[in-house]
């Protein structure tokens, strides 16, 4: 269907436009691979603190996207699922991190979790238990503005789910939990692996709620966007090249979500 | 390639120092563009409206940010005309590059400890940073206040056991004024004028004895490249005389 469509000339103003839009995106993108110095790209990987920050990136990233669908699968499913009268602000809440500027959100973490926080000043007085300048707050940054974009992927999933499989399901007998195991997160599968990739993605590129909340330092909170930001001011060869490795591990995403969630 | 990534730091550089200055005035207006150390903040926008009095029809723009970074920024291009480093080493580092004119020495500052008002680490003297436990925050190395406070611990010979206690490296020194003030750290090593009443509020100041501390020399130069090196000129000439006293009200030493 839709051969027999007249196909639209583009107005000229369009097309000026949308390749003014591509060159924005474009342009950055051909600036860094132009710079990057491939002589040296290998020997400023292998070195000990591009390695530690980026083994630390994929361990603070992986936590945050195990935590988001943990957390955000439940979540999405009371969204998508019950009506109750909270919903549509709860909902307001769990996007307000995606448009929220992450410098405001390491403020937030701070007044919340930091040692005079609300719930920080209780840890450490109670517990002698301080988040700030650990992996942990690293890894709490990060879940907190990947989260919007798991519970979103997956109750976009669960309502497109027909529920008359589930109640098939239920009908012959089957637990709720069984329903759950064997019909529901299976036929959520690529769901579930999109919210996963997405806010994996979205926690590794994650720098001014880290750098705010968690701190900076090699091996504990230095994440690869915040050893680009060091490195700039010292090796920009080497920010250059991080800068690479991450594009490339973020367009590693976009291909494994093609076909799922992109189209 | 090269010019790609000047030109974006470049214009980062302006809308940093601008904040939305109109287009219109643009024609009229004459903007100097000054680079300056971060421990600057607070003193160098006095200076600058005073200049801006004393000259009418320009406007000072001030970046403010670590020395290291702003030498960066300068060597990758960015249209500067004026900049103030914390150490004389950035200063070489923009002689090198861009090259500097008429270059001065504008003032000095020593160098302290600071901990949040209720000091949960119960820091007394500048050797309690070695204690086991104690979260420190310095300014990252190749900062001048990073590598000052480095310097001071090594002096004092507790830089291996400080060093363990390190929690975060900080772009700025007013980056690590943030985490004490925050109550997070336990303490942090800034420069005098950081830890005045009027710069922040709830630190304390420790001092560090004076065979211990080092003095850091605050260098400012136009910068080779600038369109408009006499009013630059003037502007360190002006930091010179008339910014003296308003350096001294914030607790720089002499030049």
């Amino acid at each position: 269907m839709g051969s027999s469509l007249r196909r639209c000339r583009t107005p000229l103003g369009f097309g000026l436009l949308a390749a003014a839009g591509i060159l924005v995106i474009g342009l950055p993108i051909v600036g860094l691979v132009a710079r990057t110095p491939w002589g040296r790209f290998v020997p400023i990987l292998a070195d000990g603190t591009a390695r530690e920050a980026l083994r630390l990136s994929l361990v603070v990233a992986t936590s945050a996207g195990v935590l988001s669908l943990v957390a955000g699968f439940p979540l999405a499913w009371v969204l998508a699922r019950a009506s109750w009268p909270g919903a549509s602000l709860v909902r307001a809440l769990v996007v307000l991190p995606l448009v929220m500027p992450p410098v405001v959100a390491g403020v937030g973490l701070l007044a919340a979790f930091g040692r005079r926080g609300v719930v920080g000043s209780w840890l450490y007085e109670a517990f002698g238990v301080q988040l700030t300048f650990t992996t942990g707050a690293a890894v709490l940054a990060a879940w907190f503005v990947s989260f919007p974009l798991a519970v979103l992927a997956l109750e976009a999933g669960l309502r497109g789910i027909d529920e008359r499989l589930e109640g098939a399901a239920a009908a012959m007998g089957a637990s709720r939990g069984y329903v759950l195991r064997r019909v529901t997160v299976p036929l959520l599968r690529s769901q579930i692996a999109a919210a996963f990739v997405l806010a994996w993605a979205r926690a590794l590129g994650e720098f001014g709620a880290t750098i705010t909340f968690a701190g900076n330092l090699q091996g504990r909170t230095q994440t690869l966007p915040l050893a680009v930001f060091e490195r700039l001011q010292t090796d920009q060869d080497a920010a250059v090249a991080l800068s690479l490795v991450l594009i490339g591990l973020a367009l590693g995403v976009i291909l494994a979500l093609r076909g799922r969630f992109l189209r | 390639m090269r010019r790609t990534l000047s030109l974006a730091v470049a214009g980062a550089v302006l809308l940093g120092a601008c904040g939305g200055s109109t287009g219109e005035d643009a024609g009229r207006d004459r903007e100097l563009v000054v680079s300056a150390a971060a421990s600057l903040a607070d003193a160098f926008p006095e200076i600058g409206r005073a200049f801006e009095a004393a000259n009418p029809g320009v406007a000072v723009a001030f970046n403010f940010g670590p020395s290291d970074g702003l030498a960066g920024q300068i060597v990758e291009g960015a249209p500067v005309d004026v900049f103030v480093s914390a150490s004389p080493a950035w200063m070489d580092a923009v002689a090198e590059g861009p090259g500097v004119i008429g270059r001065a020495d504008v003032a000095r500052n020593r160098l302290t400890v600071i901990v949040p008002a209720e000091n949960p680490g119960q820091i007394e003297r500048i050797e309690d940073l070695a204690r086991d436990g104690v979260k420190l925050v310095l300014a990252a190395e190749g900062v001048p206040a990073g590598d000052y406070a480095r310097e001071i611990l090594a002096k004092a010979g507790i830089a291996e056991a400080a060093l363990a206690n390190l929690v975060s490296n900080e772009d700025d020194v007013r980056g690590v004024v943030a985490k004490v003030l925050a109550g997070d750290a336990d303490a942090g090593i800034v420069y005098a004028t950081d830890a005045t009443p009027d710069a922040a509020a709830g630190i304390r100041a420790i001092p560090i004895p004076d065979d211990l501390n080092v003095v850091a020399t605050y260098t400012a130069a136009v910068v080779g490249g600038s369109e408009q090196v006499d009013l630059a000129k003037r502007f360190v000439d002006f930091v010179l005389d008339e910014g003296r006293e308003t350096l001294a009200d914030h607790g720089f030493l002499p030049a």
